[in-house]
């Protein structure tokens, strides 16, 4: 099939498509209502949801700072509560990527370049992420011992079980999602050599 | 507030065009119906800031383009859309078979074609000239020309296999 060709054809299907005219009013406006409510539940609701549980986690634990004790137990709490905090960050940060993009305002290739950034960020945020929450897993194991159990977790014989228990959890869960990360990139650098050619 | 009565009129008047969009970027009918819902809310979101700097449909070309993008490189993507009714997926059903065979084989040949391509060659098939798609697309008249001789080059590879 020669461009010519397709574009004959293309034509065709095209008088065939405009005599079908189908859309309806409500329709129209059930769609942009719907598609609405959903980016809600898609994009904000998760990243609002997963602040929350981090500012509920950040004040439990400073409202019983005063239980930590000994030092390290001090310092697993700050420690928890400073990743908690850059968790958050990263959530806002990322709505706020989500809102800036202004799909009528660029064109396609800006568009393009646009996702190829995004998918570089995108990869940089998510292993921030993943080592946050690997940091957050082992500082707060200790820190809600002391806080719900009333227990020194360092004192407790068998404590480390937990730990290599995390490890076996984490190391799998690092090797799938790295490979992912991989995947995410590529197809970033994908779009970028279209894009040069 | 966007006027409603206008924006409607506008997505009836070009609804073919969000149609045909839908067929080369989405892979299934579920993602056609998204991607569909999709455009017409991008477009009703910045309605407001089309200031008809523009020509409609460039606009219109703009924003189903860059929405197709989006919707492709979506990490995940949940399908929860309101059913529409399928009569707008499904009005290429030419009776002829045969004409209805070959528009087929022309969706599955463009849609073998990489992200750019895609969208130059459905440009190019819509009848937009030259500067109007590269005022979509961002790319030079002689970038467009060039690319368009690629994918000449690429479909005639791909019919031969």
């Amino acid at each position: 099939m020669e461009l010519e060709e397709m574009k004959t054809l293309w034509e065709e299907m095209s008088i065939a498509v405009e005599k079908q005219k189908t859309i309806t009013d409500s329709i129209i406006i059930k769609m942009t209502q719907t598609s609405f409510r959903n980016k809600m539940n898609r994009i904000w609701i998760p990243e609002i949801l997963g602040s929350l549980v981090c500012l509920a986690e950040i004040l439990y634990i400073l409202i019983n700072i005063q239980k930590l004790t000994p030092w390290y137990l001090l310092a697993c709490g700050i420690s928890a509560v400073v990743t908690l905090s850059l968790l958050i960050l990263l959530s806002v940060k990322a709505i706020q990527k989500m809102r800036s993009v202004n799909i009528s305002k660029i064109n396609y290739k800006q568009s393009l370049l646009e996702y190829a950034a995004g998918k570089r960020q995108f990869v940089l945020v998510q292993k921030i992420n993943f080592y946050l929450s690997a940091i957050l897993l082992v500082v707060s194991l200790p820190v809600m011992g002391q806080l719900m159990g009333g227990k020194d977790l360092f004192k407790t014989s068998g404590f480390w079980i937990w730990y290599a228990v995390l490890f076996l959890f984490f190391y799998p869960l690092s090797r799938w999602l790295f490979k992912y990360y991989l995947k995410v990139t590529r197809d970033g650098e994908e779009i970028l050599k279209e894009l040069e050619g | 507030m966007p006027d409603k009565k206008e924006f409607i009129g506008i997505i009836k008047e070009n609804e073919g065009l969000i149609y045909k969009v839908t067929r080369v970027y989405a892979n299934s009918k579920e993602d056609e119906q998204d991607l569909y819902q999709d455009i017409v809310y991008q477009l009703w979101k910045s309605f407001d800031s089309f200031r008809k700097e523009a020509k409609i449909t460039t606009w219109m070309y703009r924003v189903a383009l860059n929405t197709a993008i989006a919707f492709l490189h979506k990490e995940r993507r949940k399908r929860n859309h309101q059913p529409i009714d399928d009569a707008l997926m499904n009005r290429t059903d030419i009776n002829e078979p045969l004409k209805q065979e070959r528009i087929e084989a022309l969706y599955a040949v463009i849609k073998k074609l990489n992200t750019i391509e895609k969208g130059i060659i459905l440009l190019y098939l819509e009848g937009r000239p030259y500067d109007e798609i590269a005022a979509i697309t961002g790319f030079s008249c002689t970038n467009i020309g060039t690319r368009l001789n690629r994918i000449r080059q690429k479909i005639t590879v791909q019919i031969k296999k």
